[in-house]
């Protein structure tokens, strides 16, 4: 049989490996395996995303000792099973182990704070009943509310649409208005 | 029409621009933490909310079980999904436009990859486009966001914009040239990432590179796509100018002519070696050397690759046949 790879030489390595539960085989001449770094039967195969990511949070594992038992309260990860994963188990644990996981993001990052946009979350009046629009701003708090507004008003302005820019102003300025109170 | 079978801006050395911004829903634990039936929920949330109005016309909703593995494999070498994302289905599905220049991954690494493929250089287009989608899915359905951390993801490499923005470049004189070492040095200390988009990573296959945008956090979409964008243009004009030279040297035109030779004449070719003569007749087509237009050579790569001559046939293939099928191909796009 031909090697696989580059089909000229001898298959001479034979590769079995499960990948998420599917069994795969390849056959490969000595040359091809080695260049494909299945030499190294010893180490694990592919060095995944994951795993390396994983290294990061591991830095800051020492000082973390002793508080496994806690766990995030929507999904149950503890931070142990995100440093053991390297993946975060949802929105809700980037909160609950804030502390914890800002010295891996700005490893990652450099400096941390988003400068980017902002979702708004406005269900639309026309395609959905006016209760669904009523609940919708209560999702997000005012200050949520105001920053993608003021994101909406400098998109506005931008494009030199000031009328719009003039009702979003308007409704910022009620929103503050309505916290002072 | 297909981003491979369209002409654009920059053709003779950028063969495409992608765009690909992750999301997640607020409600749902992240994939790796959701069984399959938690998958398929986003799933149906994501496609009730997107799959509206004129978008239930031009996409399609495809369960990823319903594909063979050659199928997911294809597509993942049109680059409309991730090799990962192609190697288990389970509890996957993508949203993928008609004319294939936008893929919407879901429940891959996060609930949400919207991707859109543009051929040539259109970064902005490209991005434009992406955030039409992601609008429309935020609009509503709630996305995880924190005001500090940006756009939530499941990877933390991926907070902040979630932005991913990449171009495919050909750049065959530059790499002749020994360059390529030191400009991927170069743009790495620009928060860019320059590296062989085929073949091993130490061995970059078809002189096919892919630039993309590292930083996602404390940088807005727009000035990571300015700053993609010029770094592009600067290895546009260097490519340019160093295959000025090149041409003056009639040995390299002699390759030229000799690759056009055996992609018109051979029997079999295997994936590697049309890789490397695409590239030089690649560069004759882009450069008046050869009278052929630079995209049909996008398209044999994106048509030669194996899964999708197998997808062609309609089963699967051995190397050998796979080769002659190839060959085949190539001989006819070329004649």
């Amino acid at each position: 049989m031909l090697c696989q790879n580059c089909n000229q030489k001898e298959a001479t390595t034979h590769i079995k490996r499960v990948v998420n539960g599917e069994a795969e085989e390849h056959h490969l001449c000595s040359e091809c395996a080695k260049k494909l770094g299945y030499d190294h039967f010893l180490d694990d195969f592919s060095l995944s995303i994951p795993n390396f990511f994983s290294s990061f949070f591991h830095d800051t594992m020492p000082a973390l000792k002793g508080a496994g038992a806690e766990h995030c309260g929507t999904c149950g990860s503890s931070f142990e099973d995100i440093v053991r994963s390297g993946m975060v188990g949802c929105a809700d644990c980037y909160d609950k182990f804030f502390d914890r996981l800002l010295p891996s993001i700005q490893r990652i990052h450099g400096r941390a704070r988003h400068a980017g946009k902002t979702p708004h979350y406005t269900v639309e009046p026309d395609e959905k009943g006016a209760d669904k629009v009523a609940e919708a701003p209560k999702a997000q708090t005012a200050e949520q509310q105001i920053a993608a507004l003021e994101a909406e008003m400098q998109k506005a302005i931008e494009s030199q649409n000031f009328e719009q820019a003039a009702v979003l102003r308007d409704k910022i300025k009620e929103l503050k208005g309505d916290d002072r109170k | 029409m297909k981003w491979y079978e369209n002409n654009a801006e920059h053709a003779d050395i950028v063969l495409s621009t992608r765009v690909r911004l992750a999301r997640n829903l607020k409600d749902y634990p992240f994939p790796s933490r959701l069984n399959e039936a938690g998958k398929n929920k986003v799933n149906a949330v994501v496609r009730d909310a997107l799959l509206t109005g004129k978008r239930a016309k031009t996409f399609d909703y495809v369960e990823m079980r319903t594909l063979s593995h050659t199928q997911c494999v294809s597509l993942a070498e049109k680059h409309l999904i991730s090799p990962e994302f192609a190697s288990d289905s389970e509890g996957r599905a993508l949203i993928l436009s008609k004319d294939e220049d936008v893929s919407i991954m879901l429940c891959e690494e996060d609930h949400v990859r919207v991707q859109v493929i543009y051929p040539g250089l259109s970064l902005e287009a490209a991005y434009e486009t992406a955030n039409e989608l992601d609008e429309a899915l935020s609009r509503k359905v709630e996305i995880a966001f924190d005001p500090r951390l940006g756009y939530l993801t499941q990877c933390p490499t991926n907070l902040g914009t979630g932005l991913r923005a990449s171009v495919m470049l050909h750049l065959p004189a530059l790499s002749r040239s020994g360059a390529m070492q030191r400009l991927a040095n170069t743009v790495a200390k620009l928060g860019l990432i320059l590296r062989g988009a085929y073949g091993e990573g130490s061995k970059p296959v078809g002189d096919i590179y892919q630039l993309s945008n590292q930083v996602t956090l404390g940088i807005s979409e727009q000035a990571a796509i300015k700053n993609l964008e010029s770094i592009a243009n600067q290895i546009i004009a260097q490519e340019k100018s160093a295959r000025e030279a090149l041409l003056k040297d009639d040995v390299f035109i002699d390759r030229i002519w000799r690759a056009w030779g055996i992609l018109q004449s051979a029997h079999m070719l295997s994936c590697a070696e049309f890789m490397e003569l695409g590239s030089l007749v690649r560069i004759g087509a882009a450069e008046g050397v050869l009278d052929i237009p630079v995209q049909t050579l996008t398209r044999l790569l994106v048509e030669t690759q194996p899964a999708t001559l197998n997808c062609a046939q309609g089963r699967s293939c051995t190397p050998a046949e796979r080769d002659v099928l190839r060959a085949r191909a190539v001989k006819e796009a070329l004649r």
